[in-house]
């Protein structure tokens, strides 16, 4: 526990890093650097990309699974790691 | 008559539909003479408006006295042929005894369906049809009520029909079936058969006459005439005696009116989508489910079992089922007292369980992972040695810098690019900061994998020791890291597992750590050997031997010197333990020094006949020869199977050795490098060494050849970094870098295929460094390292 702790923490740190989100699977954070807006914004459409994301991968090769997802935009880059339990997601600015 | 006509025939009947003509009349006469029935029905059948016999009524008469059996003709006033056909085909058998008016139309109409089954091998549909189309026609054509032609019909059937023979008639009908089966035998199947397709009668199902009648139509003038004498009839009506007008009442009924409540028909949309990977779970679900069940249950309930997997399997509803049944309750909760106790407990743990869960840690790693890479991607792309793409959306600010490089390098643009070191990036986390990086060493299967032992030279400020294990996909937090009771002074990978480290500390435990285990313990400890070191372990290695020395096993073994004089050789034997190799006795300067004794008690009072032993390398190709340094200075040349004394000593360092290394191009070339400022070149059988580097007046604490060019080799001493490039100079390095001031330069390791270094420093940085436009030169290197010691030895001599 106190190493996923850590972990979390790092990842904050890193360089860019705007904000780390966790969320269960019915879209409440359990762990979000952002304010409450934006973090359920964030989760609700993630959640919908993630989805439809996943029922791509699985309509081509249904024995495939989404694992990770990444959305490089202009200004920052989306970091989805979707489970069937939980979404993390990052936001990183990386050219800062 | 038809009898012979139907033995003499096949059911091959010849019908003109078309024939609407009276031409057909014609046709019909001729055929009279064959089977005017046949003719006659058909013309009857197909023919609707010209009942073309009506011109001969006289023939059909003769016909009919001709073949009184069959023929039965219904003419009304216009001559047509109005026989009506039966509305049902009775049992032949059975229906003699009906004699109605009705049944008299059957015998035609038995011929007639006779026909049609021979022809169609229908009963009595076509029979049915027959006599629908005609009475219909017919009422169709003259406007009166079928009721009335079926009654003159009738009327005019009941004279023939006294002259037939029912019975006769029928019973016909019956032969003439069964003689017809008959026919068709075997002879019969080769025969060419005619088939004829015959338009067949069109079934009228519903009538309605028209009310109303077109003026140029022929019966208008009738309707006009019956019209003009109904209004008459109405105008005489009124006061006339002979019509009297009645009253009628009718009761009509109290009307009720009920009422009728039902519940009110929810509707729910239900949709679905059937994606290819939905088809997938559910098939797998099913197939799980099917195990699950016994042997013996039917399809319907393996099909709730897959209704009722549907739910948890699919994830995609998984979240919208919680989000309902989680309204539900908070529902429920308001109006039963109950539920609310329930609910909450089982959501608290939750998070904390998707905090803990495996796949949340390894997610974790992974995104890391993800975002440095992001960071470091140009510095790693140059690391291995790939274009770095620019990023298009990065701020403009990139922009001046470009334009003083340009500037730069227009003035170097007259000679060659000159090499230069370019730091990449530094391992290091705030674990390691303050620390002295000791030892570094590759992994020997996954070259991206590093691990720094941290611990301190001097003996005083001892603390304790650290290895971490680094990943360059990591550079600012350690994939592993092992804490240990002393200082690491010692590391190396093994080559044959290659996840075993072992670790030599300053107080002369050696130890064996897993990496592949996230556990924090070493494998196996030396501190309980008897034999182990009582002073710092200040090298270790796994050699391979290749050759089995007395009955050893042949493998890799791990072998250290330490201060206390002993090489030994350590292998695994209920425990660790070790055997020496060498012990390094105390050594003069004068060559006779092999002869200990009254000299040696002559000049000093020693503490120890033994001399630390600093270092050691075996040779590339021979694992047998082995090369240890020692703190006087001298360097010792033994042998695994000669442990007692030296194959030959080198003295030249007038001070400790800190690393001895045999080029891995060369097998007998050398070097040294020691605390007295000087790195020694050495060919194995010169006993003086061949080139001695001298740069700066500092303690060179490490040297390490180039692993690919033979004549480059890197430095480090206290206070910077040198790439010595002896194919371009022998007097001074090619490339400097300075240290960061306060910081000890300690370590150096060449990065196997890449052109990196790194660096070790006492603040407990590892920093990353590229080699740019470096090149040795064209040419073998090899050759051109012999080359020039060669010409250094031509020159000496």
């Amino acid at each position: 526990m106190a190493e996923v702790e850590e972990t979390l923490k790092r990842i904050q740190t890193h360089k860019g890093v705007i904000g780390t989100i966790v969320v269960n699977a019915e879209g409440i954070p359990i762990r979000t650097t952002l304010d409450n807006s934006t973090t359920v914004q964030y989760a609700g459409l993630l959640h919908q990309l993630t989805m439809k994301a996943r029922s791509t991968v699985r309509d081509i090769d249904p024995q495939n699974d989404l694992t990770f997802l990444r959305i490089r935009s202009k200004k920052h880059e989306i970091m989805v790691a979707p489970d069937k339990e939980y979404m993390l997601i990052v936001i990183q600015n990386p050219s800062e | 008559m038809s009898i012979p006509t139907a033995k003499l025939k096949k059911p091959t009947l010849k019908v003109t539909p078309s024939s609407r003509a009276m031409n057909i009349s014609t046709s019909g006469i001729l055929r009279l003479n064959r089977s005017a029935t046949y003719a006659r029905s058909i013309n009857a059948s197909v023919s609707r408006k010209s009942f073309c016999l009506a011109a001969d009524s006289k023939i059909l008469e003769k016909s009919s006295v001709q073949t009184p059996k069959h023929t039965i003709q219904v003419l009304d006033e216009n001559g047509k042929d109005v026989t009506p056909r039966p509305v049902y085909q009775p049992d032949p058998a059975a229906v003699q005894s009906k004699h109605s008016k009705i049944f008299a139309s059957d015998t035609s109409g038995g011929t007639m369906s006779d026909f049609y089954s021979t022809t169609y091998q229908t009963t009595t549909n076509a029979s049915f049809a027959g006599a629908f189309t005609r009475s219909l026609f017919g009422s169709g054509s003259v406007s009166i009520g079928s009721q009335s032609i079926m009654e003159s019909m009738s009327e005019e059937i009941e004279d023939p029909s006294s002259k037939r023979d029912n019975s006769i008639s029928l019973s016909d009908v019956q032969v003439k079936r069964e003689e017809v089966k008959e026919l068709i035998q075997e002879e019969m199947l080769d025969d060419m058969v005619d088939l004829y397709l015959v338009e067949s009668d069109t079934l009228c199902l519903l009538d309605m006459p028209a009310i109303s009648v077109s003026v140029d139509s022929m019966e208008a003038e009738s309707v006009k005439e019956r019209n003009s004498r109904y209004t008459e009839l109405c105008k005489n009506r009124t006061g006339n005696d002979k019509y009297m007008g009645r009253s009628m009442q009718t009761f009509n009924g109290a009307s009720k009116t009920k009422e009728v409540q039902s519940e009110a028909i929810t509707m729910a949309d239900a949709a679905t989508i059937a994606n290819n990977w939905d088809m997938y779970d559910s098939f797998c679900s099913a197939g799980q489910g099917e195990v699950d069940l016994s042997t013996d249950t039917d399809k319907a309930s393996i099909a709730e079992m897959i209704h009722q997997n549907h739910g948890p399997t699919r994830t995609m509803e998984r979240t919208m089922s919680v989000i309902s049944s989680s309204t539900i309750v908070s529902s429920s909760s308001s109006r039963m007292e109950m539920e609310p106790f329930v609910v909450p407990s089982e959501s608290k743990p939750d998070p904390e369980l998707i905090l803990q869960s495996e796949e949340f840690q390894q997610h974790l790693f992974v995104m890391e992972r993800i975002i440095l890479e992001n960071i470091y991607q140009p510095k790693l792309a140059a690391y291995r040695q790939l274009p770095t793409l620019e990023d298009p959306d990065s701020m403009p600010k990139a922009v001046p810098m470009v334009v003083s490089r340009r500037e730069e390098s227009s003035l170097d643009e007259e000679g060659p690019p000159t090499p230069a070191l370019e730091r990449l990036w530094s391992f290091s986390c705030e674990l390691t900061t303050g620390r002295n990086v000791s030892s570094m060493a590759w992994n020997k299967r996954n070259p991206d994998l590093l691990a720094v032992g941290y611990g301190q030279f001097a003996f005083k400020d001892q603390k304790p020791g650290l290895v971490c294990c680094w990943s360059l996909k990591n550079p600012s937090w350690p994939e592993r890291i092992f804490t240990c009771q002393s200082g690491v002074t010692a590391l190396d990978f093994s080559a044959s597992s290659a996840s075993m480290l072992a670790v030599g500390m300053h107080d002369g435990t050696i130890a064996t750590y897993n990496v592949q285990s996230r556990e924090k313990t070493p494998v196996i400890d030396s501190s309980d050997c008897v034999h182990k070191h009582t002073s710092p372990v200040w090298q270790v290695r796994w050699i391979n031997h290749e050759r089995a020395l007395s009955g050893e096993d042949k493998g890799e073994a791990l072998i250290s010197v330490s201060a206390d004089g002993r090489i030994s050789k350590w292998f695994l034997r209920k425990g660790l333990d070790c055997i020496d190799l060498m012990k390094l006795k105390r050594t003069r300067n004068d060559r006779f020094k092999r002869q200990v004794g009254e000299k040696e008690r002559k000049s000093e009072a020693l503490i120890s006949r033994q001399a630390p032993g600093l270092c050691f390398d075996f040779h590339p190709t021979d694992s047998n020869i082995y090369l240890a340094g020692t703190e006087e200075g001298h360097i010792h040349k033994c042998s695994c199977s000669y442990n007692e004394q030296f194959l030959e000593t080198y003295q030249a360092h007038k001070g400790p050795l800190y690393r001895i290394t045999w080029s891995p191009f060369c097998s007998d070339v050398f070097l040294s490098c020691s605390s007295d400022w000087t790195i020694q070149l050495w060919r194995q059988d010169l006993f003086t060494p061949v080139l001695g580097f001298m740069s700066t007046q500092r303690a060179v604490y490490d040297v390490m050849w180039s692993p690919k060019w033979a004549t480059v080799f890197g430095a480090v001493n206290e206070g910077r970094m040198e790439i010595w490039d002896l194919g371009a100079s022998i007097l001074d390095p090619t490339i400097v870098n300075p240290a960061s001031p306060g910081v000890k330069l300690t370590s150096l390791l060449f990065a196997t295929e890449t052109d990196c270094v790194l660096v070790g420093d006492s603040d407990g940085q590892v920093s990353v460094y590229q080699l740019k436009n470096f090149t040795a030169g064209e040419g073998t290197q090899v050759g051109t390292l012999e080359d020039i010691i060669g010409s250094t030895l031509a020159s000496q001599l």
